[in-house]
């Protein structure tokens, strides 16, 4: 029984690791005090009210959900798009497109964000939102490369196959069958681009423009240079966007699941 | 045959705009910012005239007039002082002696009231095609000279590769220390990450649900909320030196913060999940009756782990520490906001090059070295992740 | 019957390999066609061809007399099930089964009403609003039929359907597209490298092997008449005995075996005397006694096993180094090993077979 007593000891002290400090700092999100330490003096939404009115802090809100929405409408389209044309398994070179599809999520996001700058510059780009989209669309298309090619993976070709054989065009077997099957893959995988560009700030700091300056972005330079509760209370936001996302992204697997 | 060719074309009309969206937002900035790093017009810049007259020489006889009238007009039309003193440091490196003779030709030039008829009246030493050479190379746009640096390394006045001296030598200091993190935090990962995998995968229901999504949730969290988190709780007056004071575990809070040990906790927390997943995968496709079958042929349970369990989970052991630390050493945001000075990693030295000092090709060729490094170990990892393992 | 269905001269090669070879085949209205075989015969990719989901490297199939290479599938007006039944995930039972009816636009109450009649026509009239996942797999499987059948197809292609099924659903199975068959007189396909499931279901069986039909026949030609050794060894199990042509007389040969011994057997082809032959003979039509009858072939054996196998017992005899099987009714005595028998069969049950 020690055994037993010491992997629960290991398991809840590894799961108080995990979650722990993202629990931690929600309650200061609601400090009525100016500096970010417990214990909090009284309750307060003042931060939220700096979050909303703070002309900084709206800008970044308003620029986040412009960026986000803009990288999730071209990431969802040029990945879905190009997932289905990956399907075509009689291409010799799907597999270093693929590779290549995916690389963004692994090279250093320094590096890409030196290369960007260098290269917007030359295009007039730089701090601009175009620039910043474009940027964002780099690093997220590559969720919905995977997602969607997951949602593809799981559909039995045997499927489309039967509906042109019941009379189906391959245009309408396109839009009554493949496309509500891998709609799923499709739904994450734009849940996931616009998580990424909520939460991307290295290549932010290299493209964009104090116009442009994101909420992730914003949040960086308040730690930096002066931390403030606003902190907490921008995290909080991002905990409860987070958990929503979350739960659709589980909506959407088990929406794909249900259909196997 | 036609409906196979129509298909190809299908495919290709849906891939080509990502493949050419990318290609121009992905492969390009990376090849700009290696060319960066390998180009250095800073001379070429300054000789327009000298560049398209010494085209034409042959590199050993002595200048001809053109070239010195050229050179002579380059020098005249030079408004940069700063771009000038660049230019005469590397030429000094090319060719010792360039600093005084072209501090004679300069004050030479500048005397409107005597114009020389040509170079060579002004300095003898002109009449050397060896200075001219050397002129000539720094006139080529390629430079090893910012990856050498990057790794501190250098060209004598000979020509030859050696190490720079210690004064000018930061960077390979931050190389170690870039990879001696990425070790420490990859210890840390497997250290916690393994058994934390174990211990999920041997349970069912609820229980491992939410080992789970004690992973899934700070993975899907903004990684500056993470940071923010720690900062908070690491601060000097922070949770945990508040907790310890507290217990009066200790007297003095403990610096936390702004140091390596602040650094390494929290890209350990961030990176964790990434240890636990891919493990945690491995190990479910393990029969669970492997176990029982070691220990009904007469295995002790420690034997049992060490000659069974271990060697079918080590795949993914290998994958996750490669995965955590390809993601480790390029990690900016974490040490630039909990670490101090001497923590910062290739990263931060990057982006100070980048937007701090504007040298683009130092930046360039630190951005190389990384790209490089993390092309690699993401090569090893891709075939780890692809190839079976032959004795399952 | 008129022809209906013609694969003329068909080849298929996938890459340097030839999954089909220069086959020919006639199918008539109405009726149902198995193409039977192992895996990899060939018979699933001449199905995908007729079905349009691949073309052949060369030859033509006419459907009613018109070349069809070049139609592409959804206007072929073919019904297909799968062995993975293939139905939508994302639709219920009776948006699948309505599918078909509003690829040919036709009215609502229309669709209502044949989808109501189709699953009727299955029994499963109470599952319209289900999802495929909330069915069993014999259901789900009845789906897909009442799919492939509801618009009239011309032509019903079936893939393996039954193979996920077990046993016992499968016999049933067997029994009901029958008996649909026979109801409705559309002329089907269907594919199989089950013998029993061919030789119960289909008007005639066609037998593949390595991209060639072995035989074409009746159920009962191609058991009691198989052309071939494959064929022989392939459907049912049989008795396969080495000899060579002693002397033709019309329908019948005599061979001499190995051991000496004279049989006269039944022959499909033509053979010459002195040509080196097998005879297939079926163990069920081998009888056993202790004393030598009146049968024209007579072996002296020996009882090397006996093994009682619930509806019959199966015998293991050797005869001068040849071995031979017998099953034997379940109200044959028993035969312990090492008695003395003979083994006896007409002509008829005996077929000489060209190597």
């Amino acid at each position: 029984m020690p055994m037993k007593l010491a992997k629960f000891a290991f398991a809840s002290l590894t799961i108080l690791f995990l979650v722990a400090p993202l629990i931690a700092i929600l309650p200061l999100a609601f400090t009525s005090s100016v500096i970010l330490t417990y214990p909090i003096p009284s309750w307060s939404l003042r931060w939220f009210e700096e979050l909303f009115t703070a002309d900084a802090w709206r800008r970044a809100i308003f620029n986040s959900l412009i960026i986000g929405t803009g990288t999730t409408l071209l990431a969802t389209v040029l990945g879905t798009a190009a997932s289905l044309g990956l399907r075509n398994r009689l291409l010799f070179f799907c597999g270093s497109i693929r590779t290549l599809f995916l690389l963004p999520m692994v090279v250093p996001a320094v590096v890409l964000g030196v290369g960007m700058q260098v290269l917007l510059a030359g295009f007039g780009l730089t701090n601009s939102y175009a620039g910043v989209i474009i940027a964002h669309t780099v690093v997220a298309v590559p969720f919905v490369v995977v997602s969607v090619i997951g949602a593809l993976a799981g559909i039995d070709e045997r499927v489309e196959l039967a509906a042109q054989s019941l009379g189906a065009s391959p245009a309408t077997v396109f839009r009554r069958v493949t496309l509500p099957l891998a709609m799923p893959g499709v739904l994450s995988g734009a849940v996931l681009a616009f998580a990424t560009s909520l939460d991307e700030v290295v290549l932010t700091l290299f493209v964009a423009g104090p116009n442009q300056r994101t909420l992730a972005r914003q949040m960086f330079s308040s730690i930096r240079e002066n931390i403030s509760p606003a902190i907490a209370a921008a995290a909080f936001l991002f905990i409860v966007a987070t958990i929503l996302i979350g739960l659709a992204v589980v909506l959407f697997r088990s929406m794909l699941a249900k259909r196997r | 045959m036609s409906a196979v060719s129509s298909r190809t074309g299908r495919s290709l009309v849906l891939l080509a705009p990502l493949l050419l969206f990318l290609i121009g937002f992905f492969v390009w900035p990376l090849f700009s910012m290696m060319s960066q790093a390998v180009s250095d017009p800073a001379v070429l810049r300054l000789l327009p005239r000298s560049a398209e007259v010494l085209t034409d020489w042959d590199r050993k006889s002595p200048p001809t007039m053109p070239m010195q009238t050229a050179l002579m007009e380059d020098l005249k039309a030079v408004d940069d002082d700063q771009a000038l003193g660049d230019m005469v440091r590397r030429l000094n490196s090319a060719r010792s002696g360039f600093r005084t003779l072209m501090s004679k030709t300069m004050s030479a030039l500048e005397d409107t009231a005597n114009p020389p008829a040509d170079l060579v009246s002004i300095d003898k030493r002109w009449e050397k095609p060896e200075f001219w050479l050397a002129i000539a190379d720094a006139l080529s746009p390629l430079t090893d000279r910012n990856l050498l640096a990057a790794v501190d390394l250098g060209r004598n006045a000979a020509g030859d590769i050696e190490h720079l001296p210690a004064d000018r030598s930061v960077n390979r200091v931050i190389l170690v220390r870039t990879f001696w993190i990425a070790a420490l935090v990859t210890f840390a990962c497997a250290a916690i990450g393994f058994p934390y995998a174990m211990i999920a995968a041997s349970l069912t229901g609820w229980k491992r649900d939410l080992m789970l999504a004690a992973v899934l949730l700070p993975l899907w969290t903004s990684l500056l909320v993470r940071t923010a988190a720690w900062f908070i709780l690491l601060q000097e007056k922070g949770l945990i030196n508040d907790l310890l004071q507290t217990l009066a575990l200790i007297d003095a809070p403990l610096p936390l913060i702004f140091n390596r040990t602040g650094v390494i906790i929290a890209m350990t927390h961030v990176l964790l999940p990434f240890m636990v997943l891919p493990i945690y995968s491995v190990l479910i496709t393990i029969p669970k009756n492997l176990m029982p079958a070691a220990a009904s042929l007469g295995a002790p349970p420690w034997r049992a782990f060490l000659r069974v369990l271990l060697p079918l989970s080590l795949r993914g052991v290998a994958s996750g520490s490669l995965l955590v630390f390809i993601s480790a050493i390029g990690y900016y945001i974490t040490p630039a906001l909990i670490g101090g000075p001497g923590d910062q990693m290739i990263s931060s030295i990057i982006a100070f090059y980048a937007t701090g000092s504007a040298n683009w090709g130092m930046a360039g060729a630190l951005g190389v070295v990384l790209l490089i490094a993390t092309l690699l170990l993401y090569s090893v990892y891709a075939r780890l992740s692809t190839d079976e393992p032959g004795r399952r | 019957m008129a022809e209906f269905i013609r694969f003329d001269r068909i080849t298929k090669f996938y890459g340097p390999l030839c999954v089909v070879e220069n086959l020919a085949l006639g199918i008539g209205k109405g009726e149902f066609v198995s193409l039977l075989g192992p895996s990899g015969s060939g018979k699933t990719t001449l199905l995908m061809m007729l079905a349009g989901f691949e073309q052949p490297t060369s030859g033509n199939i006419l459907l009613d007399g018109t070349a069809i290479n070049d139609v592409p599938t959804h206007k072929r007006d073919m019904g297909v099930v799968f062995q993975s039944y293939a139905l939508f995930p994302h639709m219920s039972v009776g948006e699948n089964v309505a599918f078909p009816l509003q690829m040919r636009r036709l009215g609502k109450a229309e669709i209502a009403e044949r989808v109501a009649r189709a699953l009727d026509m299955v029994q499963l009239s109470a599952f319209v609003d289900r999802r495929p996942s909330q069915l069993s797999g014999g259901q789900q499987q009845r789906v897909a039929l009442s799919r492939a059948l509801v618009f009239e197809p011309r032509v019903v292609l079936m893939d393996e359907p039954l193979g996920a099924l077990d046993k016992q659903l499968r016999e049933q199975m067997q029994l009901d597209i029958r008996d649909l068959h026979r109801r409705l007189g559309v002329t089907i396909v269907f594919v199989t490298h089950d013998q029993s499931e061919a030789l119960t279901m289909s008007d005639r069986v066609a037998v593949f092997n390595k991209g060639k039909i072995e035989q074409i026949g009746t159920p009962r030609q191609v058991y009691d008449e198989p052309a071939t050794r494959f064929v022989a060894e392939f459907i049912g199990e049989t008795n396969l005995v080495e000899g060579v042509v002693e002397a033709v007389q019309g329908q019948e040969a005599t061979v001499r075996l190995r051991s000496g011994a004279h049989i006269v057997s039944a022959v499909s082809g033509s053979v010459a005397s002195g040509q080196p032959v097998f005879l297939s003979i079926r163990p069920e039509r081998v009888d056993l006694s202790e004393t030598r009858g009146e049968a024209r072939n007579c072996l002296e054996t020996e009882v090397t096993d006996s093994v009682y196998q619930g509806d019959h017992l199966r015998v293991q005899l050797q005869n001068a180094a040849q071995p031979l099987i017998a099953k034997l009714g379940r109200r044959s005595r028993e035969f312990p090993p090492g008695t003395k028998v003979y083994a006896a069969f007409s002509a008829g049950d005996c077929r000489v077979i060209a190597p």
